[in-house]
């Protein structure tokens, strides 16, 4: 079984690498989007009890998400592409377990998007975001876990899709807006108090709050603080609803009705 | 091998589409190291059977056991000694030959000597031994095929399944596709179950089975498909068919059928055929382009048992396929 899972991710990982305009537009966009809107910003970014802090600083981990996000819509789409090529057939009639296939996809899924934000990581120095070595892994190990949770995420939605257009629509006013709401672009204390109640039960918005701590905070006081841990346990919980979503789903084959 | 039990298989109906029976009460069998063809004309339920056997699909009612196994209650036992061909290509065409088939090999668990005796078998009629390391989107149609096929013969499959394998494929290729396929099947005494529209594929199966409408029409050899058409036809081009149909008619007190510009006439016996070819050529001879004794193909048999199933109500309808003649007389 982990043989087939290590396989699939492999695949999807090797995939990425050979299509050098999936890499060039998956890490490029969120820097353009990182550059353009952090100088454009950096001027009127003037939110009170965040003095000192640069829109291009601010915006830096919705960029890292950003990432997760992108690499998650894009090993979705392959689902799609599979199955419409063909690729998918092969290994459903093949003997693994259909949990293998969940696996594989939301393995080399994150480890696309880990390749990604680890670039982006290294820029962290450069912007004067202070993270000791202990701090980075720490920012690691989040970002794992949150790429697991939007994979799955897209695992799910896009497994009963027959078209790449039709997921298109999905991400453009379920996935983008998820991000959108998570206080990757603006802080989340100065909005109106229904968007506040939204984002507050947006799992994303709780992965991008465990993502912000450790640039700020000594790992040790953040790992003990009660907002990672509400934010941790939002997570934990979003990524195992996700999975068994996902593997449910799998599961389930197409069955006859009653011959009337 | 392969047994199927009464059969029946309805699609939940959706908004836009009613609920559709694609198979009904289907039954048969393909024995242990039988070449079985499965045809029917398009919509006849032959894609729905194919996924039903290949454990995609669960059907409405009836079972299948393959190799002693419940397809339903032991899948995943049954995916072992089951291999499958599709019609669309089932590779990563970014990955390179070598690696899709690694990946197939991870799915099945095979590694080490054991792969590699495995690959060196599956390889060895193939001309994939030096494009390994190639892209499987620089392959030719045909050197495509060939990997797929390669892919399902790695797991030393008991039953194969393939589904219009050879769809796209040049005559050359398609040919060379299917010696292969055979040369196999008798070697391993595998059991083949192929769909097909193509019938030349079909002529030297040990079965056939003809599907419409999701019923069974025939399965039977292909001799005794053909007997069952039973004569052989003389077919006349004439000059002007409509005159000649008419004066064979009162003349020779025949029953020409005319398809286009040819009339054919039915002969009940073999011995007959050669006679009434003389007969006709003898009275009529300025106004034959050319003429011709044509046996039944399983083609013919085909159309006929597909039109006589129309007739009787189980719906679709057919084009006339071009003759193909075993002599002629210009």
């Amino acid at each position: 079984m982990m043989r087939a899972v290590m396989a699939l991710a492999w695949r999807e990982f090797t995939r990425f690498i050979r299509q050098p305009h999936r890499v060039i537009g998956s890490v490029g966009q969120p820097v353009l989007f990182w550059l353009f809107l952090g100088f454009g910003f950096s001027g009127s970014f003037r939110p009170a009890g965040m003095e000192g802090v640069t829109y291009l600083e601010f915006f830096y981990p919705g960029v890292l998400l950003m990432m997760l996000l992108f690499a998650s819509i894009f090993s979705s789409i392959t689902i799609i592409e599979d199955r419409d090529q063909g690729f998918l057939q092969g290994v459903l009639v093949a003997p693994v377990p259909r949990i293998a296939i969940v696996l594989g996809k939301v393995l080399g899924g994150t480890a696309v998007s880990m390749v990604q934000s680890l670039l982006f990581l290294l820029l962290a120095p450069i912007l004067g975001l202070p993270l000791s070595p202990l701090g980075a892994v720490l920012v690691v190990l989040i970002l794992s876990l949150s790429a697991v949770g939007f994979t799955s995420l897209g695992f799910l939605l896009a497994w009963s899709m027959r078209s790449t257009a039709g997921f298109h629509a999905i991400m453009m006013i379920f996935l983008m807006p998820m991000w959108m709401l998570s206080g990757a672009l603006f802080p989340i204390n100065h909005v109106p108090g229904w968007m506040h109640a939204v984002m507050e039960v947006n799992p994303a918005t709780h992965a991008l709050r465990l993502l912000r701590l450790p640039f700020y905070a000594k790992p040790a006081d953040v790992l003990v603080s009660s907002e990672f841990l509400v934010s941790l346990a939002v997570v934990l919980i979003w990524v195992a609803v996700c999975l068994y979503l996902s593997m449910v789903r799998v599961q389930r084959r197409e069955r006859g009705v009653p011959t009337p | 091998m392969i047994i199927i039990r009464d059969i029946s298989h309805t699609y939940p109906g959706t908004r836009k589409q009613p609920v559709r029976t694609a198979i009904a009460s289907l039954s048969f069998q393909v024995g242990r190291g039988e070449f079985c063809i499965l045809s029917g004309p398009n919509g006849s339920g032959k894609s729905t059977l194919f996924r039903i056997l290949c454990g995609l699909t669960i059907p409405s009612t009836g079972s299948v056991t393959i190799g002693g196994l419940d397809l339903a209650r032991e899948s995943h036992a049954v995916r072992r000694i089951l291999g499958v061909v599709f019609q669309n290509p089932a590779v990563d065409k970014h990955l390179s030959v070598g690696e899709n088939l690694a990946i197939h090999a991870d799915l099945y668990g095979h590694r080490g000597a054991d792969l590699a005796q495995r690959l060196e078998e599956a390889l060895s009629w193939s001309e994939l031994k030096h494009r390994m390391g190639d892209r499987v989107d620089t392959l030719s149609g045909g050197l495509a095929r060939q990997l797929e096929l390669a892919k399902s013969l790695l797991t030393r499959p008991k039953v194969l399944l393939l589904d219009e394998p050879t769809t796209g494929l040049d005559p050359a290729s398609r040919r060379n596709f299917l010696e292969v396929l055979r040369r196999v099947q008798r070697e391993r005494n595998m059991t083949v179950l192929m769909t097909t529209h193509i019938f030349s594929e079909a002529e030297d199966a040990d079965h056939v089975a003809i599907m419409k409408g999701g019923h069974l029409l025939a399965f039977d050899t292909p001799q005794r498909l053909r007997a069952r058409v039973g004569n052989e036809v003389v077919v006349i081009v004439p000059t002007d068919a409509v005159s000649l149909a008419g004066r064979l008619v009162t003349d020779l007190n025949l029953a020409p059928l005319r398809f286009g510009d040819e009339l054919r006439l039915d002969v009940a016996a073999a011995a007959d055929s050669l006679p009434l070819l003389e007969t006709v050529l003898a009275r009529y001879r300025p106004e034959i382009r050319s003429i011709a004794i044509k046996q039944p193909a399983l083609e013919d048999v085909f159309i006929q048992i597909t039109s006589a199933a129309h007739a009787a109500g189980v719906q679709e309808s057919h084009r006339i396929p071009p003759a193909s003649e075993k002599e002629i007389v210009q």
